[in-house]
């Protein structure tokens, strides 16, 4: 892929960032606030995967990696917390 | 490219003054979650991978568990 097609994709990638930025600043209770944290984490991980397809390492990959399995743990103890208290 | 980093640059720093308003002390350590992950991509962009894999396993993870691990022991909501 092009370089142009890539930077327009992380764009929309931005916005849908911004959006779920939005629903934190929002979100009535705390459940929707950690609901907006996940898609957030999720949307960054797809970033990360297309900017090491823009930097052409391929060990950037390994950075996408450990963030979507760390981030998931700290999630899991916010819903740990809210369900029943750790 | 650099429109890309000052809108995250400016998402980060919304995130952050949520933080320090919420009185929610859950929801404010949900929106310090979101600054360490926006700061992991800050330093991605910068191309230094080894920095955003240290801030995003200790800023999102660790900080957020053991932030939550404290609420437990003590209360939730600020006075």
């Amino acid at each position: 892929m092009s370089g142009t097609v890539i930077l327009t994709l992380t764009g929309i990638i931005t916005a849908g960032i911004l959006l779920c930025l939005l629903r934190l600043l929002k979100g009535p209770t705390a459940p929707d606030r950690a609901v907006a944290m996940d898609t957030a984490c999720t949307v960054t991980t797809a970033l990360l995967v297309l900017l090491a397809l823009f930097f052409k390492r391929s060990v950037y990959l390994d950075v996408a990696l450990v963030y979507a399995l760390l981030t998931f743990m700290g999630l899991v103890a916010i819903a740990r917390y809210l369900e029943r208290g750790i | 490219m650099i429109i890309i980093v000052s809108l995250l640059v400016l998402a980060m720093l919304v995130a952050a003054v949520a933080a320090l308003i919420y009185r929610d002390l859950l929801s404010a350590v949900i929106a310090s979650c979101l600054v360490s992950l926006l700061a992991s991509i800050l330093f991605f962009f910068l191309q230094a991978p080894d920095v955003a894999m240290a801030e995003a396993s200790i800023g999102a993870a660790l900080v957020t568990a053991i932030f939550v691990i404290a609420i437990r022991r003590t209360k939730r909501y600020e006075e």
